[in-house]
């Protein structure tokens, strides 16, 4: 494994943010951290970072012991929420700052930045100043600047959550695309399960400083292990069955009929959502709502007020432990 | 717009105290007047003292001439070379030491920062006589230090003294604006910086210090343009070594040579327009500035850094305590230079005249605090929210005195008040109104802060609710304003007790006030006298001050006093 976080700890007062973390994440891996805010997913990334002093537990990367290192000697690099872009220097010279560090010369500094700035399909813009970027363009100057120091891990703070919807998918499909192909060891951190699911190729969901589950994204979302997994990832309805077990059952998985049907339970739709690829119907079931999404490709006719049956399939529900 | 909505303020009584429910019909006509009125004062009281100055300059006998100018050039050049070496290098000084006081202030780890800080806020609400007093009474020819603890016999006077003085002396209020920009730089950017691998140091000088420059620029124009008009350090330890703003002195109470007088006023007053100038144009509309609540750098010093840093900043921090220790000493020392004996001679024998004056310093504080912080208000909602026809040349008049120099200022109110039809030269109406007038950019300013956050869907909110316009004022927006008001007053206060380089120009014997007595006290030596009366003013200032922090700006146990005393906050940041 190249990056591993050991019973990492980290209190604030009387609120402890991060509670014996364990985390291993192999060489080249995507790892995903997700979770409500306050789970301590950032403060989880700023003690790997340097920027956070962890009370308890150890950062190792590549056997090497670096909890103790100061932030500029990490071998880490950072995409902040804000970008942290420095406003005073143009994009070029905000992405070759770090390789003054390592003592190169002028000349190799330069060429390395176009390099990376080619890389993100930036290079024209590279004598701009940042102020004149959009957010998209600043996003990708900023995660230049991380990669051309070639750092071991590179950590991601909710990188995409201030842009809009649509460039937000853009985005992480071209930071997905970067970072597969220079196969770098990555932890991002968002709250945005979709973000999550999409690009990761594992993942963390964390809450109240403790993991609660990990793996690859389908099999979170297949089998979620308690009732926060299921919750937080993606819509689940949870019915109790006859034998008293509390099930999870996403909407796509949630037939409606108008006949009766063994082991199907009636109820009352109360209200119908068009979202544009599916329609979801809410239906009262015993004073409980259920979400139902089917696929407008076929005549619903469905409509608030009819009393309908759902059932659904025994091997998409899922028993959750109490 | 107030037809037929009589009824709905008294709907609203038992929801809101304190709304009128007389409907007045001709607030609007009542709102003109106001505004009238105060346009035609700031037009009498900063537009025409500053004609007067300049016409005084260049006509003589009824003809236009420059020959005041030409002779300040060419027979005067001295003067001129003086002032110009001495501002530009305690300039620099102040803001090399008030740089690094800063940034000790907003990165080191050091728990005395805030014993820091408030020593830098002491001496902004100091008398202007204090470094200079204790300069003699330290290192003067019977100075503690160099006399009796030496044996020497020098002779402290020249431009070296004055330098030393005004660079530590302003090198507060410089590190006072650059901690501004400091605390408004986005911390991440520093941790960007040191995530790619810049050690601490790197990132200060990189990083840090680059993009504080608007507030560097901002200190080193504001210090140049005090040590230029500074009047009183220059005339008790400058000895031979004159400048413009003592020559200017010397010409109007000496000499009562106006013109001359005026043409140096002048003189003085060119650079601090063009830094003025510079400063609305370059430093205040730079984007690095943001007037965010201050968040603590989590950039961590490196041992050597911190150390130096520590070092310099508290030397700073005692040489600036040791003033006040040796002024606190020099009130009760039997006779200072010789019997260092405690007494309580020098208190005792302040006589009626010293006392009348102090009371009249503080009648004269109070009532400029009053009425300046109230105009400005109401000039400031004229300007900001009313938008009256004129308004941009009233707001470009109201900035004035900003930039003018004290001395400009006292020579303009002489030349414009001491005939007739406005003989006002001799009155304390006249001192009170340059008080107000001169500080009229602070409170102004402090409440076009406050409006400008203020959502005016508010006002809209009361006027729909029924407010005329007078209401919807008096019970909406002066309730915001309130923070600002409270700011201006204090320091309007405190500048007119600690206030010197203009009015001293209007005083007349027997109704001085206190800064002004306390200069003729030093003027003839009387150390005692002098240093009691110094301190009378400090705890003057110190006193309002610490019951405004107190009772105003102190933590708030409830959520909701917490919110009011965040709106202080860029009613404060405004002001710089």
């Amino acid at each position: 494994m190249f990056l591993q976080l050991k019973e990492l700890s980290k209190s604030y007062k009387h609120i402890q943010a991060v509670k014996y973390l364990n985390l291993e994440i192999d060489k080249g891996e995507l790892l995903s951290i997700l979770g409500p805010s306050g789970c301590g997913k950032t403060t989880t990334l700023r003690m790997v970072g340097g920027f956070i002093a962890p009370d308890h537990g150890r950062v190792i990367i590549q056997g090497q012991d670096i909890t103790q290192m100061p932030p500029n000697l990490r071998p880490t690099a950072t995409v902040f929420q804000s970008y942290a872009l420095f406003p005073h220097m143009n994009v070029l010279e905000n992405v070759i700052y770090s390789l003054k560090f390592k003592g190169m010369k002028r000349k190799q500094m330069l060429k390395k930045g176009e390099e990376m700035l080619e890389m993100v399909g930036l290079k024209h813009y590279r004598y701009q100043s940042i102020n004149q970027l959009s957010g998209g363009e600043q996003q990708r100057i900023a995660l230049a600047r991380a990669l051309v120091m070639n750092p071991k891990v590179l950590l991601l703070d909710e990188p995409l959550s201030n842009l809009d919807a649509k460039l937000r998918i853009k985005m992480r499909k071209e930071i997905k695309d970067l970072q597969s192909a220079l196969k770098i060891t990555t932890l991002y951190v968002t709250h945005d399960q979709e973000e999550a699911l999409s690009i990761s190729d594992r993942l963390v969901l964390m809450n109240e400083g403790t993991v609660e589950q990990i793996g690859e994204p389908q099999e979170i979302y297949k089998n979620p292990k308690n009732i926060f997994v299921a919750d937080f990832i993606g819509r689940t309805n949870f019915i109790t069955n006859t034998e008293g077990k509390l099930l999870a059952v996403r909407p796509e998985h949630i037939i409606i009929s108008d006949t009766e049907a063994v082991g199907s339970m009636p109820g009352q739709v109360i209200q119908k959502q068009f979202t544009g690829a599916y329609v979801t119907y809410f239906i009262d079931i015993d004073s409980k709502v259920i979400q139902a999404d089917l696929p407008d490709t076929r005549n619903l006719k469905w409509e608030k007020g009819d009393n309908i049956f759902i059932s659904f399939a025994e091997d998409s529900a899922v028993k959750i432990e109490m | 717009m107030n037809n037929g909505r009589k009824n709905t303020p008294n709907k609203l009584m038992p929801l809101q105290k304190g709304i009128f429910t007389r409907d007045i019909s001709f607030s609007n006509l009542i709102a003109s007047s106001v505004y009238i009125t105060l346009a035609v004062s700031v037009a009498v009281f900063i537009i025409w003292p500053t004609i007067a100055i300049l016409m005084e300059s260049v006509y003589y006998d009824g003809q236009f001439t420059l020959t005041q100018y030409i002779s300040l050039f060419t027979e005067n050049q001295q003067l001129l070379l003086n002032s110009i070496w001495v501002s530009t290098l305690s300039t620099f000084l102040a803001v090399v030491l008030g740089l690094i006081v800063a940034l000790f202030i907003s990165h080191s780890a050091n728990r005395g920062k805030k014993t820091v800080f408030a020593v830098l806020l002491l001496t902004l609400i100091s008398p202007p006589f204090v470094s200079a007093l204790s300069y003699i009474m330290l290192f003067g020819r019977r100075g503690i230090i160099t006399y009796n603890l030496l044996g020497l016999n020098i002779n402290p006077y020249g431009w070296h003294g004055v330098v030393l003085l005004q660079s530590i002396g302003h090198a507060s209020i410089a590190a006072l604006i650059i901690l501004g920009v400091l605390r408004g730089i986005d911390k991440s950017l520093e941790q960007a910086s040191l995530d790619l691998g810049a050690n601490s140091l790197q990132t200060l000088l990189k990083i840090t210090i680059p993009l504080a420059k608007p507030g560097i620029v901002a200190a080193a124009l504001i210090c140049f343009v005090q040590s230029l008009a500074d009047f009183g350090t220059p005339v008790i330890i400058g000895g031979n070594f004159t400048v413009l703003a003592t020559e200017a002195y010397l010409n109007v109470i000496g000499l009562y040579n106006l013109p001359r007088a005026a043409a140096m006023g002048t003189l003085l007053l060119i650079p601090a327009l063009i830094m003025f100038i510079i400063y609305r144009n370059v430093v205040k509309n730079s984007q690095y500035f943001s007037v965010r609540q201050s968040n603590e750098s989590t950039l961590v010093l490196s041992k050597w850094l911190n150390i130096i840093l520590g070092v310099i900043t508290w030397s700073f921090v005692a040489f600036q305590l040791i003033q006040y220790i040796t002024i606190l000493w020099g009130a009760f020392a039997r006779t200072w230079g010789v019997d260092f004996s405690l007494s309580l001679k020098h208190i005792n024998a302040l006589g009626s005249s010293q006392i009348a004056s102090f009371v009249r310093s503080l009648e004269y504080s109070f009532l400029a605090a009053l009425i300046g912080s109230l105009i400005g208000l109401i000039l400031a909602y004229m300007i900001e929210r009313k938008k009256f026809p004129g308004y941009q040349i009233l707001d470009f008049m109201v900035t004035l005195p900003y930039m003018i120099p004290g001395p400009f200022l006292g020579i303009a109110y002489v030349l414009a008040f001491h005939d007739y039809p406005l003989l006002l030269t001799g009155t304390a109406f006249i001192v009170v109104v340059n008080c107000i007038y001169r500080q009229l950019p602070i409170g102004t300013k402090a409440a076009t802060t406050v409006l400008t956050q203020l959502n005016p869907e508010i006002e809209y909110g009361a006027r729909d609710l029924g407010a005329s316009e007078i209401h919807a004022f008096k019970d909406v927006v002066l309730p915001a304003l309130k923070p600002a008001f409270l700011i201006s007053f204090i320091n309007t206060f405190t500048t007119t007790m600690i206030t010197i380089g203009a009015i001293i120009f209007l005083m007349v014997p027997g109704s001085e006030v206190a800064t002004v007595q306390m200069f003729n006290a030093i003027k003839t030596g009387d150390i005692g006298l002098s240093a009691v009366i110094a301190n009378m003013i400090i705890i003057a200032t110190l006193g309002i001050n610490l019951a405004f922090s107190y009772f105003i700006l102190r933590p708030a146990r409830h959520k909701d006093t917490m919110e009011k005393e965040m709106a202080y906050v860029p009613a404060i940041e405004g002001i710089k």
